[in-house]
């Protein structure tokens, strides 16, 4: 039996292997977005059947930060550097996304193996959607060549790990929460204003290109 | 409380008054005065725990100092006001020799960033929560991306990115590790789980077996590739050569120290359950890997930092040996004679680079001959990293190999010895041919010995410790 | 009236509604398809049952025969339009059906593939290069969309453990669990089988259907050829297979919705009439507002249709191994 903490978490997690499937900016930035909704929702969900208060304000936190102002940050980071579409690396999407299913998949036979979580409501299908998406994330970022791609992949390694937690642990004490949140915004920020030094050196932001720096 | 306060005060007082108009010079002297006063603050703190009167301080449930903890904390702000008042001196030799100007609010970002460095990575060693421990290697990180990023070139750019991301992805595996071992802490052994460290050891045998042991692989993973162990350590070259002097040595000196610090942690806690084997075989055989692996590395190598960098990821190795082998003396001893003279080494190094204004190993000869004081102390500091006898690291990588021999690690000891060995005639080679032969163009040699004031007082260091830890070697070993 | 006779009457009453379907329901989605964009286009549009007239127009007129084309074009024609009456009789795109044999799945996906095949067949007949490569386009997607439709149906095996898609289909069956994976299979499946019958059909976003640009066709340039009774009768296959896959999607929504509300029969055939109603007039809006996609990006679109497929297939196993 599902309950809808676990839907919305599936639900990430599917929409996460939609991103993978294609290099328009705009759309992976769309579903990153929606993605981290579902997260929220979840976070909201949980809160409300564990009685957390703590947990509201962080789904408000994430549906803010986290949906709204990192896809809204990096859209415009990527409307200053006029990039819409990325390269794309390794694999190519279509086979990546079907890839990403099978490890969706995959990630399901592997949380069996753990032993269930003592607090939290979800069986395993938290801890499929939070390693599934870790799984997304890096896939993510091996197919991405341009530095935009390779952030988003971060993000949702990011966004599976906190999956992992509310769902089993019912999110960590609420400083090492905070504390998280801030770790990675200032990370996107700083990433973010590497980009545009990167375009202005390099004239592109294809880190595959960036291999002067060898053994 | 006051505590926190005399601890942060300097640091953010330092990033405070950077972002002031005071003039640069002042800014530079202020600095180096701060951050003396930043070591004695911190020494007078400890004072109890270091001497071994108390065993742990703790403020908050959250941050404690226990014995280990207070010695790095040492450590670490020493080695931080070395390399900050040696600071002053590169920078303004960097115009008046180099030939680059160095723009005003360049040094500034970089003493900001410095300051707020140090005290992400005091804060490593305060936290007595793993959660909170995460949150510092991840502050820690985002500083630091500014010091490496100083130069703003394009291989400056390069590194620096390549640091973030890796460096990020790697923490967030921690991070993974991090709650897998709260988990493992809700089944039953703590109501509602913790991450206090105290709480957490006091439990240990109650932790669930399995969370616990996917929890230690993920946070080894997710701290080693802080650290640098092999093959994660490909981001650590280039950030460290690419860093300014002052920068890379404190990289090298403390900054790897506080992700090996992280593991020290948490090898601490699975030590203490039943299925202690993992903690100890793990890291003693990865260590000895990292060891052969950096080895191998140094013997084609062509910038002298990135020399120094793969040198220091040889260290690491060999510290993630002493952690496996569960003795906190060791770990600390080998860091210590690492710090110590690595960051001598990087100083002159930069004073080399100035001068040379090449950082190519192949352009650099002579050294003796255009500086006799910076080749004497250079060939000093580079025997004293590989591990020559009678420096200290001799002594800490000998009790380390015995206590391997005597854990019955064969494999690791002969890997671990093959490693130092070939590292120890690389670096010699490499070294010989920095200090002997001519020098290739004319160099001009000016300044004042204030450039050598830093690595000199490291040196005798180096040698103070090597002559005072001879009678570790001369009793039962630990 | 006895059980026998009254047996009887409910046979010859649900062949003459099926008879009727088959009859008026291609036409009403074609119809429904024009009437939605010409609205949209700010006009009138022609009558809903235009396409029916226009078919019947066709019969009365003559042909005209290139000297190069040989029977096969006619084989080709009776061939694709028996076997898609046969789809017809056989698939369950509408819930009110006269009893058919074993509509085994696989037996479903071959015979379109075996439509496929005459149209192709009839389409090179013709010498004309157009002709040609609207067959190897239609072949292309035919290549790339089959899996989706394939694992779609196989998700649906799975997840009620029988291959036959009339009991798969069946509207008592599965009333156990309340799972919320039961809606969610369906509509997986339902939006999967949507989409790759949009590819199938070579409709928008795959394929502009009102294009007057031979290079861009892929149906109409295999159609090119035929005329009269002909081309009758193969814009009426086509138009029946639009129904038959718009009612199989249909039939996926509607169980979804059955899986949560409890539904009569005569809802439930109401609902499938209305369902492929309601998706003909979303595929028209869909063709007023998309723009055609750029030929080389097809495999992208198609992706996600087989992601959605494989997703449902997935999801079914998952369940079928919870409930171990």
């Amino acid at each position: 039996m599902m309950s809808s903490i676990d839907l919305c978490v599936l639900c990430a997690a599917v929409l996460a292997c939609l991103m993978v499937g294609s290099l328009h900016l705009r759309l992976n930035l769309w579903l990153y977005g929606a993605e981290t909704l579902c997260i929220a929702l979840a976070t909201l969900f949980t809160a409300q059947s564990h009685s957390e208060s703590g947990l509201i304000y962080i789904a408000l936190l994430i549906a803010g930060l986290k949906a709204a102002g990192i896809p809204l940050f990096l859209g415009w980071t990527s409307e200053k550097l006029n990039v819409h579409r990325d390269v794309g690396a390794v694999i190519a999407p279509p086979l990546a996304m079907h890839l990403t299913i099978i490890l969706l998949a995959f990630s399901f036979i592997l949380t069996r193996g753990l032993p269930a979580p003592s607090m939290a409501a979800s069986g395993w299908y938290g801890a499929t959607a939070g390693i599934s998406l870790l799984f997304t994330g890096l896939v993510v970022m091996l197919t991405r060549r341009l530095a935009i791609g390779q952030i988003l992949g971060f993000l949702v390694i990011e966004n599976g790990i906190y999956v992992f937690a509310l769902t089993q642990t019912l999110g960590m004490p609420m400083l090492v929460e905070m504390g998280v949140l801030l770790d990675m915004l200032v990370g996107v920020m700083v990433s973010g204003l590497l980009v545009f030094r990167i375009q202005k050196s390099f004239e592109h932001i294809d880190v595959a290109q960036l291999t002067s720096l060898k053994e | 409380m006051q505590f926190f306060v005399s601890l942060c005060t300097f640091p953010i007082l330092g990033a405070a008054l950077t972002a002031g108009s005071a003039r640069i010079e002042k800014v530079r002297r202020t600095i180096i005065i701060i951050s003396w006063l930043q070591v004695i603050s911190v020494a007078v703190l400890c004072l109890p725990v270091l001497l071994g009167n108390v065993s742990i301080l703790q403020f908050t449930p959250d941050f404690a100092v226990d014995r280990i903890g207070a010695y790095f904390l040492m450590l670490t702000n020493f080695v931080c006001a070395c390399s900050l008042s040696h600071a002053p001196t590169f920078f303004r030799n960097e115009s008046l020799f180099a030939g680059k100007t160095v723009p005003p609010q360049h040094e500034r970002m970089f003493y900001a960033s410095a300051s707020l460095f140090l005290l992400a990575m005091n804060f490593v060693f305060l936290s007595d929560n793993l959660g909170l421990l995460w949150v510092s290697i991840e502050a820690t990180t985002l500083f630091s991306a500014g010091l490496v990023y100083f130069s703003r070139d394009k291989h400056a750019l390069e590194a620096t990115w390549k640091y973030l991301m890796i460096c990020s992805v790697g923490i967030a595996f921690a991070l993974l590790g991090t709650i897998l071992i709260f988990a493992s802490s809700q089944h039953g052994a703590i109501q509602g789980g913790s991450l206090n460290v105290r709480q957490l050891l006091g439990c240990a045998k109650q932790l669930e077996p399995k969370l616990l042991e996917l929890g230690y692989i993920f946070c080894l993973l997710g701290y080693g590739t802080k650290a640098g162990i092999f093959p994660l350590h490909t981001w650590l070259p280039d950030a460290h050569s690419e860093a300014p002097a002052p920068a890379s040595a404190m990289l090298s000196g403390a900054l790897l120290n506080c992700a090996l610090f992280a593991i020290w942690r948490i090898t601490e806690l699975v030590r203490l359950t039943e299925h202690h084997a993992i903690c100890e075989s793990v890291p003693i055989f990865w260590g000895a890997l990292t060891a052969l692996a950096a080895g191998l590395f140094l013997v084609h190598q062509y910038g002298i930092k990135r020399l120094w960098a793969y040198s220091s990821i040889e260290n690491v190795g060999i510290m993630l040996v002493a952690i496996g082998l569960g003795s906190p003396l060791l770990f600390f001893l080998q860091a210590l004679n690492h710090s110590v003279a690595k960051v001598a080494l990087f100083l002159l190094s930069g004073n080399i680079i100035q001068y040379y204004k090449t950082k190519d190993l192949s352009q650099i000869r002579g050294l003796l001959q255009v500086s006799p004081t910076c080749g004497i102390l250079f060939a000093i500091c580079a025997a004293a990293v590989t591990g020559m006898p009678p420096f200290g690291a001799f002594i800490a990588e000998w009790l380390i190999l015995a206590k391997s021999a005597d854990a019955t690690q064969g494999i690791a000891v002969g890997i671990l010895l093959v490693a130092l060995a070939i590292s120890f005639v690389a670096v010699s080679i490499h070294v010989a041919r920095v200090l002997w032969g001519t020098p290739k163009s004319e160099i001009a040699l000016s300044g004042t010995f204030a450039k050598y004031l830093i690595p000199s007082l490291l040196c005798l260091c180096t040698i103070v410790l090597g002559l005072s830890a001879l009678p570790l070697i001369m009793v039962k070993p630990i | 009236m006895t059980d026998a006779n009254i047996h009887l009457l409910k046979i010859c009453s649900d062949w003459i509604l099926f008879v009727l379907c088959i009859v008026l329901v291609p036409p009403l989605c074609l119809g429904l398809i024009r009437k939605t964009k010409a609205r949209l286009q700010n006009r009138v549009g022609p009558p809903l049952f235009q396409p029916l007239l226009d078919l019947l127009k066709l019969c009365k007129k003559g042909e005209t025969i290139s000297s190069t084309m040989s029977g096969t074009f006619r084989l080709s024609t009776v061939v694709v339009l028996a076997t898609m009456l046969v789809l017809a009789w056989m698939t369950p795109w509408l819930s009110f059906k006269p009893w058919s044999p074993n509509a085994d799945l696989f037996l479903i996906v071959y015979l379109f593939a075996l439509a496929r095949v005459f149209t192709l067949l009839g389409a090179l007949d013709s010498g004309s290069a157009f002709g040609a490569f609207g067959a190897s386009r239609e072949v292309t997607l035919g290549l790339l969309v089959e899996p989706a439709l394939l694992l779609g149906l196989v998700a649906l095996g799975l997840f009620s453990g029988s291959s036959d898609l009339r009991l798969i289909f069946a509207y008592s069956h599965f009333q156990y669990l309340g799972a919320t994976a039961v809606p969610g299979i369906w509509l997986l499946v339902g939006i999967s089988i949507l989409l790759s019958s949009l590819v199938e059909l070579s409709r928008m976003p795959v394929d502009d259907p009102t294009t007057h640009l031979e290079l861009t066709m892929v149906h109409e340039a295999m159609i090119l050829e035929a005329s009269g009774r002909n081309l009758a009768f193969i814009e009426f296959a086509h138009a029946l297979r639009m129904s038959i896959l718009f009612g199989l999607a249909a039939q996926c929504f509607v169980h979804a919705a059955a899986a949560v509300w409890c539904m009569s029969a005569l809802t439930e055939g109401l609902l499938s009439i209305g369902g492929i109603c309601v998706i003909a007039i979303s595929v028209g809006v869909l063709e007023s507002l998309s723009v055609k996609l750029q030929w080389r990006k097809v495999p992208e679109f198609v992706a996600y249709v087989v992601s959605m497929s494989l997703l449902a297939a997935f999801v079914a196993a998952g369940t079928g191994v919870a409930r171990l």
